[in-house]
């Protein structure tokens, strides 16, 4: 019985997509679909193969893994960077009023302000290539990790730091035992719009800041061949590494503020 | 009387404390004003692009064009689509894991294809920020009718409400709870959308993602903090005034919401 359930909500998951990649591929091998335009699944699929196989040695041919690789090490790269300058300072807003009166209005001023338009003043600054990329990403990752964990530490509960002294904790007590599993799940949810960020903004920084790698170059630099099918393609890559990025955030929720008990299994 | 609120006075102050250290690390040439150029030369600048032929007014006023157009689009599609995913099952399971697929791929990937299909026009920018503002509108649909007490429904329903009544008295006031933030949501997504689009899509004159990359030919930063700041207000003020008393007036108005 389970089996056949299983079967039956994967079918019912899998049919609408196989009927609309069957009519795809149909409508553009009988060139009713403009080519140029919409490249049939197979296509993509034998564009995505090639790309997986070349090496990347030459100009302006790709390499898919290499593409992902250095597009994911420049995430990583400006998520660190973001973390290790973003957590201080959110621990210092969550601490003192006076620091988070100064610098709350200047960090409200600055997120509405996407990523990939502070790219031209840092090209300007960095110059094209990593530099601006991985500053421009780490920009972006920024704003949600200092604005998370700073309501995480500013709303924990008067009544615990109360207990707390009365019962003579020390600083490291109140540290260890109260601020940081408080404010961990904050940090983590931070952490989870940090990542979604910092991806969009580097793919769209790709684009411009001439990087000659990654998957936004390569499929902004597809454009100017007008090779639709490596487009759709690196749309297709950009999902899948997404979901990949999303279900390992979601295993670090599982194997720690889950399992420690401070949020109820399966979100709120 | 009227009185500052405590937290615009800090607000204040803080602005201009970092506006004079800002000025002060120019004047005393720390910063390279070629390459950082302080507040009052970007306010210059900014005053500058008013007065020669309001060029300033119409960048913006083709940019919010775009937004508007897009955005209302997406609400139109998106609020429909929520609706018809939440009622039908079959279109639920039929459309649910496309969209699931869609969600994941970043809003300006898509601007490439846009500009093979569409051309670097002011259709693609508008299409872009169509699809930026779509998810979170079609989503928070979704989850409107979802956490809808079934109770509403079966009391229309015996109170011989038709399909038609039911659609419009219940389900959509019903969602409005979701909705409306879910319109904030998208606004802000589209506003950056329309930035990253604008700038990506070379064939349009005026908007302010353009000044802002037509700027790099120049080297002239300080039109590029200038675009800067009026992104920063505008969304701003989209967010917090224009949404955000579109929230107040309503879903809270309604105590729907705490």
């Amino acid at each position: 019985m389970a089996l056949r359930k299983h079967i039956k909500s994967f079918s019912l998951f899998s049919l609408p997509i196989l009927l609309i990649l069957v009519l795809w591929e149909l409508l553009s091998r009988l060139r009713i679909l403009n080519p140029t335009l919409f490249s049939s699944p197979s296509q993509i699929l034998s564009t995505l193969f090639e790309l997986t196989l070349a090496t990347g040695k030459t100009f302006t041919s790709h390499s898919l893994l290499i593409d992902i690789g250095v597009s994911l090490y420049r995430l990583s790269f400006s998520f660190l960077i973001a973390l290790l300058i973003g957590l201080p300072l959110a621990i210092l807003m969550g601490r003192s009023s006076l620091i988070y009166n100064l610098v709350d209005p200047i960090i409200t001023l600055l997120v509405p302000i996407p990523g990939i338009a502070w790219a031209p003043i840092f090209i300007i600054w960095l110059g094209f290539g990593d530099p601006t990329i991985i500053t421009v990403g780490a920009f972006a990752s920024f704003f949600p990790i200092v604005q998370n964990v700073t309501m995480g530490i500013r709303s924990i509960d008067k009544r615990y730091l109360w207990c707390a002294e009365i019962m003579g904790a020390r600083k490291r007590d109140f540290w260890l035992k109260i601020l940081i599993p408080w404010s961990f799940p904050f940090l983590l949810t931070g952490v989870k719009l940090a990542i979604a960020r910092g991806w969009r903004t580097i793919i769209a920084v790709e684009m411009i800041a001439a990087s000659l790698s990654g998957l936004g170059f390569l499929i902004f630099d597809a454009r100017d061949y007008l090779q639709p099918s490596v487009i759709y393609g690196g749309i297709i890559v950009l999902s899948f590494v997404y979901i990949a990025l999303e279900s390992l955030i979601r295993l670090v929720e599982k194997r720690t503020i889950e399992k420690w008990g401070i949020v109820l299994k399966g979100g709120l | 009387m009227f009185r500052i609120p405590r937290r615009v006075k800090y607000s204040l102050f803080s602005i201009f404390l970092l506006a004079v250290l800002w000025e002060g690390a120019v004047d005393f040439s720390l910063l390279d004003p070629n390459l950082c150029p302080s507040p009052s030369m970007i306010v210059q600048n900014m005053f500058r692009l008013l007065v020669y032929n309001s060029l300033l007014l119409k960048i913006i006023v083709s940019s919010l064009y775009r937004l508007f157009l897009g955005y209302l689009l997406s609400v139109a599609f998106g609020v429909s689509l929520g609706i018809l995913i939440s009622v039908n099952q079959y279109f639920r399971t039929m459309v649910s894991p496309i969209l699931s697929f869609f969600i994941s791929v970043p809003t300006l990937a898509w601007v490439p294809l846009f500009l093979i299909a569409i051309g670097p026009s002011e259709e693609t920018v508008v299409v872009t920020i169509f699809v930026a503002s779509f998810f979170p509108i079609v989503y928070s649909t979704i989850n409107g009718i979802r956490n809808l007490d079934k109770k509403y429904i079966w009391l229309a329903k015996i109170m011989g409400a038709d399909k038609q009544d039911i659609y419009l008295k219940v389900l959509l006031p019903g969602a409005l709870a979701a909705i409306i933030p879910g319109l904030r949501l998208a606004i802000g997504y589209a506003w950056r959308a329309l930035v990253g689009a604008e700038m990506l899509t070379t064939g349009i004159s005026l908007g302010i993602g353009s000044m802002i990359y037509a700027s790099r030919a120049f080297n002239d930063v300080t039109t590029m903090f200038t675009g800067l700041v009026l992104i920063s207000l505008i969304g701003l003020f989209m967010d917090s005034i224009l949404m955000g008393e579109l929230e107040k007036r309503t879903v809270r108005l309604w105590g729907m919401v705490k």
